[in-house]
């Protein structure tokens, strides 16, 4: 069904478009690893305000409202970008398994990306660390860091386990 | 001695031969490296638009360079070492590539940039450190940064459309 689909998506004149135009894959990539740079950053700033290590003449609130809007925006860059590979590179996307778990992660993120936005501001003493609540905003923050680590391990993966799915 | 005894000396290491034996070792050096890189450029790009006065205003330009370029300066060595390692596998293959050679020039010419912002517009550092009036050679000096690093990650998404892995 998928495998169907990116068939078709394949034959598709902006598809072939992509396909047949040298510069558009590598270009597009690199805006790509450009959008990730800019949500890796921005998380490990956050990450390093939660751990006491950056930023500390900064409240959590004032940290989460410097960095988090770079990740929606790098995040719609990434999803513009991505969704001009896939496009042009449906089968080896699409039905790869890197790219399926890439996605079930990215859902994951997103998710505690946003509950953290909310968190904050409506918990704003939980997060300026009491030492209560210091070990659970610290794990929570290593997680996904961890997480986005392993998204962008599952991108690269993805050139990677094509090569079965080639022939 | 001539450059390409050295290339086979570096291809004929242990751990450049498991490298290239490997199926799964070069791509995880690869993730290793992309993802140093990532924070590398991400980290300069925060400091960059500081002293552009885009980003991060309140704040004075020596503090958040405190907090933030060590951490890029570890990350650059991660990059450098796991970038080392890929190079040393196929030593003669990354040599005669141009944008591998682009890169490394790329990232040569952000080490002078660095070293230009360091010796003359940080002199005058406490002069603009708050708010956003750093004279107009600090902010070149750090849109060349920008672009550098940039063309950096360009070249090295080249290589691999270059060398076939």
């Amino acid at each position: 069904m998928l495998h169907h689909f990116a068939v078709w998506l394949a034959a598709t004149p902006v598809s072939m478009f992509i396909q047949n135009v040298l510069w558009i894959i590598p270009t597009v990539q690199t805006v790509h690893i450009l959008a990730i740079a800019v949500v890796m950053s921005s998380v490990a700033m956050i990450n390093l305000r939660i751990f006491g290590m950056a930023g500390r003449s900064a409240s959590m609130v004032q940290t989460t409202d410097r960095y988090v809007p770079w990740i929606w925006i790098a995040l719609i860059v990434l999803a513009v970008t991505g969704a001009t590979l896939i496009t042009g590179e449906p089968v080896r996307s699409l039905v790869n398994p890197a790219f399926q778990l890439k996605m079930a992660m990215l859902v994951v993120a997103i998710a505690v990306t946003a509950l953290f936005q909310v968190t904050v501001k409506r918990h704003a003493p939980f997060w300026d660390l009491t030492p209560r609540s210091v070990g659970a905003a610290r794990a929570m923050a290593l997680m996904t860091f961890v997480l986005w680590c392993a998204i962008a391990v599952a991108g690269r993966w993805i050139a990677y386990m094509i090569l079965d799915y080639a022939s | 001695m001539n450059l390409q005894s050295v290339f086979d000396w570096l291809q004929g290491w242990p751990i450049s031969d498991a490298i290239r034996q490997s199926s799964w070792l070069f791509p995880t050096i690869e993730c290793v490296h992309v993802i140093a890189i990532t924070l590398v450029v991400g980290s300069v790009m925060i400091v960059d638009l500081r002293v552009l006065g885009l980003t991060s205003i309140r704040k004075p330009v020596s503090e958040l360079s405190w907090e933030v370029l060590p951490w890029t300066w570890g990350l650059f060595v991660v990059a450098a070492i796991s970038g080392s390692l890929l190079f040393a596998s196929k030593a003669t293959a990354y040599f005669a590539d141009i944008p591998f050679r682009l890169k490394i020039l790329l990232i040569g010419c952000a080490g002078l940039n660095m070293l230009f912002f360091h010796f003359v517009p940080l002199k005058t550092l406490r002069r603009w450190d708050q708010g956003v009036q750093a004279p107009v050679i600090a902010k070149l000096s750090c849109a060349l940064s920008l672009t550098f690093w940039v063309l950096v990650v360009a070249m090295g998404r080249w290589i691999g459309f270059t060398i076939q892995g």
